[in-house]
């Protein structure tokens, strides 16, 4: 066991905000809140190096919570958890560089909703009791309830209100299938001991269906969508970028947590059903995508169809598909979360998100323009970019998974430059908008230091991705075997 | 009955005697006081509940039968007597200020809380009908007082008649099914009961019996059907009436209900199917219609009557879990709900009623502490991890699940959901409005005292639910 490395990396943030509570001035506060995400960052980087890739469950703690009812305190990462805590880590950094000025009044409870959200996440990801995973991700609605609320647009009571009912109603149902694995699954909330029983098929089912509206809602698959544009519209641009970054991220994790490991016959018999709903929201996402006029509820509905390659991937139930997809989510969660700084650091300036204002962008902000270029093409997943590994890797194992499904994919990628491309030339050529000219400043070197991880990121994954497919091969293997190990044959 | 039988019912009822003694030695000293001796008269009410938790605690140990089968002195009792003491003690501590600024503030209030406190005690203890009833009356005819105890205000007066009338009624019902009990099997004593019932099928008459005993229990927790009664009284009563009622008597009439449920008699009959649709139907009310208040009371009325639903579900699963889930339900929900009626009566102050909540718009930009303990409290209310409020619901699904009730669960937590919206509106405006006056809360040091004891269990039990829960899995019934 040795040194709670993990409890250190998720509570740091919590700590933080503690401390912040008794901070007065407005920049101490902002200073202090990126000092405690960037001292957070630099622990995820520790326990990376430290990671061994060999291996599949690791740095794990585990302490009794209540023994009455097998509860325990339970952390420790795989390869596949191992890349969402760093992700989280990262944007909660860059969270911070992004509000620091767009965020001008409750300077100091924005920072704490903030930091606590981070603990969250990074419990989530990290947790391996099923009941302290349902604390944090059941949690994480009341800061995140707070900030698009507190902080959002006009429109924010409503996409509060709906993002909370919305992800509770999803998450209520969960608890219920998480009680019922506990009485089938011997009396335990252990992740692993849970992962290892063999349920009949028919309780298998039922919390596969219980458990497909919570991680559903959080992805969102298409029918359950609707909750997703209204909050990232008006959300602060911080908020944005967790939802994008983090958020929907943890509805793909819990299938590669839960519904797959646990559930391995309900995961392939109703892998058909899946796939279909994932090439639906790749389509039904990106035609959507093409039809707005609002930059966010642009990169929104785009991102409602990457996520519908993610669910492809893992449901194509193969190490290519599950592979791809996890690279993806990792790579939506770069660029989406640097798509939606973009728009923030835009909106800033012009307080406007119309595409329709902008044009020509190029030439009052060059700087701006290159990088939103970059991550642009990166998120159309052109060659030597991150989503190109994962989107190659997504479509051949949906090829092989379903070849109607595979090629309708293709459909929505070619939606996806469409879309993506129309965007950057209203917004970055063409002739200089008249309204904004005088407005625009190109960005400085704060925002330039959010930005340049990310794209650092962008082309290291697309040129060289090795390392990142190299940690999550053991555990993407072991998720193999326990799909297709005992029973199915496949 | 013998002295050293006599002596161990007197000991068994020590804490009984000791709080009705110090009710009448009260209600004496409250005439010979003066004007402005308001601390003292809350500081020796306060010493008596004290007094008599300590002895509960000492006597808790073992379990005493007393007084011929009538009574009992058990760890379950005694759970839900530190239910009691602390609802009484916090309803003091939170009066003090308010009674000054109502005008209620003289010797019978405290005395009527303790001859309450004293009705619920029994309650809990009694183990035959008739000393149920006994228990019942004190604690109804208190609460029908203390309710109208605004003498000058309409809604309270109004309320406390409704409260009057409604109540007489359930309490004759009740009174009917301990008469065909008694008709049917020669007692009222609840073992004497479960004795005589060995036959299966059930009769007809003591199923019906059951059917008038429930109907009248129902009453007292303000479940469907028999909940009319219930918003208004809270509406009408004084702040801190309503925050006592909400978490004394409700938990006294639970206390019945699980010991009369639990009891063979029942537990061999179909009653669980009445209880159902009793639960699903009062938390569907109440959450539903709680959508729509204005006022902050009544929607914490319809609150309590969809919480009470929730807890009636815990009574279904039956079971040691079962029991144990409802006890620990109730001990969570008296925490957070006296901490939220605690905030509301802080806002009492000159002309600011602090009952509408669209009153409470803004707070959050003047007095952040306050708000974020409205905060902690309304989402415990709502069941959301990490705060108490999530265990007790998460524990009494647990309950539901282990006895196969899934599709009960699955209606309770949907249901939830319905009511979470309700809190999370209340907490919108506390944080993203705009202030529209100025807030001037009246915080004494009691009143702060209360909220920061209140706060710490609300968030203390959710983070470390596992003593609170051995607790009340050891007092459960003959465990």
């Amino acid at each position: 066991m040795g040194f709670p490395l993990l409890s250190l990396i998720v509570f740091l943030p919590a700590a933080g905000a503690a401390v912040l509570m008794f901070l007065r001035s407005d920049n101490a506060i902002r200073f202090a809140a990126l000092g405690t995400t960037v001292l957070d960052l630099a622990l995820c980087i520790a326990m990376l190096a430290h990671f061994d890739a060999t291996k599949v469950m690791q740095f794990t703690e585990a302490h009794q919570w209540v023994p009455a009812l097998g509860i325990s305190y339970a952390l420790g990462v795989d390869g596949i958890s191992v890349l969402f805590v760093f992700l989280t880590a990262l944007l909660g950094s860059i969270c911070m560089l992004a509000s620091w000025v767009a965020i001008d009044r409750k300077v100091k409870e924005f920072m704490v909703s903030l930091l606590f959200m981070q603990t969250l996440m990074l419990g989530v990801f990290c947790a391996l009791d099923l009941f302290l995973f349902y604390v944090f991700w059941e949690a994480m609605l009341i800061p995140m309830y707070l900030l698009i609320g507190v902080w959002g647009g006009e429109g924010r009571f409503y996409a509060a209100f709906k993002f909370f009912l919305y992800t509770l109603a999803g998450s209520v149902l969960f608890l219920v299938g998480v009680i019922v694995l506990y009485f089938n699954g011997g009396e335990t909330f252990d992740i692993l001991a849970l992962t290892a029983r063999d349920l009949p098929f028919g309780v298998q089912s039922w919390l596969f269906f219980s458990f497909l509206v919570a991680f559903a809602v959080k992805v969102p698959m298409v029918p359950v969508h609707t909750w997703l544009p209204d909050a990232h519209v008006q959300a602060p641009t911080a908020g944005s970028i967790i939802l994008a970054g983090v958020l929907l991220k943890m509805g793909a994790y819990g299938f590669l947590r839960f519904s797959l490991p646990m559930l391995p016959e309900a995961s392939v018999y109703y892998s058909p059903l899946m796939l279909a709903l994932s090439a639906l929201a790749i389509v039904y996402g990106g035609l959507l995508a093409l039809a707005q006029d609002d930059l966010k509820k642009l990169v929104a509905y785009s991102s409602i169809s990457h996520m519908g390659f993610v669910t492809l991937g893992i449901f194509a139930l193969n190490s290519r598909g599950l592979e791809g997809a996890i690279l993806q989510m990792f790579n939506h969660g770069v660029t989406t979360g640097a798509l939606f700084l973009f728009v923030g650091l835009i909106y800033e300036r012009t307080h406007t998100r119309s595409i329709a204002d902008y044009g020509g962008l190029m030439k009052a902000a060059p700087v701006y323009t290159a990088f939103l270029a970059l991550f642009t093409l990166s998120s159309m997943a052109l060659p030597g970019t991150n989503s190109f590994v994962g989107e190659l890797l997504v479509l051949s194992g949906g090829f092989q998974a379903n070849l109607a499904v595979g090629a309708v994919a293709i459909l929505g990628a070619v939606l996806s430059a469409a879309y993506l491309l129309g965007m950057y030339g209203k917004v970055a050529l063409g002739p200089e908008s008249v309204g904004l000219r005088f407005k625009i400043r190109d960005v400085n070197a704060r925002e330039l230091l959010a930005i340049l991880p990310l794209a650092l990121l962008v082309l290291w994954l697309g040129l060289y991705p090795k390392p990142f497919l190299g940690i999550v091969d053991t555990s993407v293997e072991h998720l193999m075997l326990q799909v297709h190990g005992n029973g199915s044959g496949q | 009955m013998t002295a050293a039988a006599l002596f161990q019912s007197i000991l068994a009822s020590l804490p009984e005697i000791v709080v009705v003694t110090g009710a009448c030695i009260l209600l004496i000293l409250g005439q010979l006081a003066r004007k402005g001796q308001g601390h003292f008269l809350l500081l020796a009410s306060v010493a008596v509940v004290l007094g008599a938790a300590l002895l509960t605690i000492m006597l808790s140990g073992e379990v005493r039968p007393a007084y011929m089968g009538m009574f009992i002195a058990d760890p379950f009792s005694a759970f839900f007597k530190v239910i009691f003491y602390l609802a009484t003690v916090l309803t003091f501590l939170l009066s003090r200020k308010y009674a000054d600024i109502e005008g209620i503030g003289n010797s019978e209030y405290y005395v009527l809380l303790l001859f309450a406190l004293s009705g619920t005690m029994i309650m809990a203890s009694a183990t035959d009908l008739l000393s149920i009833y006994v228990g019942l009356e004190l604690t109804v005819l208190c609460t029908y007082v203390l309710t109208g105890f605004l003498r000058k205000d309409r809604r309270s007066n109004e309320a406390a008649l409704k409260y009057v009338i409604l109540g007489s009624v359930s309490t004759g019902i009740f009174l009917y099914g301990v008469s065909l009990v008694y008709g049917l099997t020669g007692t009222t004593q609840l073992d004497g009961i479960a004795a005589a019932v060995t036959g299966d099928p059930l009769d007809p008459g003591l199923l019906l019996a059951v059917v008038f005993i429930v109907a009248g229990l129902v009453f007292k927790v303000g479940a469907v059907p028999f909940h009319m009664w219930l918003p208004d009284a809270y509406e009408g009563a004084p702040t801190t009436i309503t925050a006592f009622m909400s978490v004394g008597p409700k938990a006294a009439g639970f206390a019945v209900i699980l010991r009369v449920f639990l009891n063979p008699l029942v537990a061999a009959s179909n009653v669980w199917i009445i209880v159902a649709a009793i639960a699903v139907a009062t938390m569907a009310l109440g959450s539903f219609v709680a959508l729509v208040q204005d006022n902050f009371k009544r929607l914490l009325a319809y609150s309590s009557i969809a919480h009470a639903g929730f807890a009636l579900f815990g009574v279904v699963a039956g079971g040691q879990d079962g029991i144990a889930s409802v006890m620990l339900y109730l001990l969570i929900y008296a925490l957070m709900n006296l901490g939220i009626f605690g905030t509301i009566i802080m806002m009492r102050n000159d002309d600011f009623s602090g009952e509408m909540i669209e009153d409470y718009a803004g707070l959050a930009r003047s007095h952040p502490g306050l708000a974020l303990a409205m905060l902690l409290f309304l989402f415990s209310l709502a069941g959301i991890p990490p705060t108490a409020g999530f265990f007790a619901k998460f524990y009494v699904l647990v309950a539901l699940v282990e006895r196969g009730f899934v599709m009960l669960a699955v209606i309770a937590v949907l249901l939830s959901v319905v009511g979470a919206y309700f809190y999370i509106r209340i907490v919108m405006l506390i944080y993203m409005r705009e202030p529209k006056r100025s807030f001037d809360p009246v915080l004494t040091p009691f009143v702060g005292a209360t909220l920061a004891l209140t706060a710490a269990g609300t968030i203390g039990i959710g983070l470390f639910p596992s003593w609170f829960l051995k607790l009340a899995q050891h007092s459960v019934l003959g465990g």
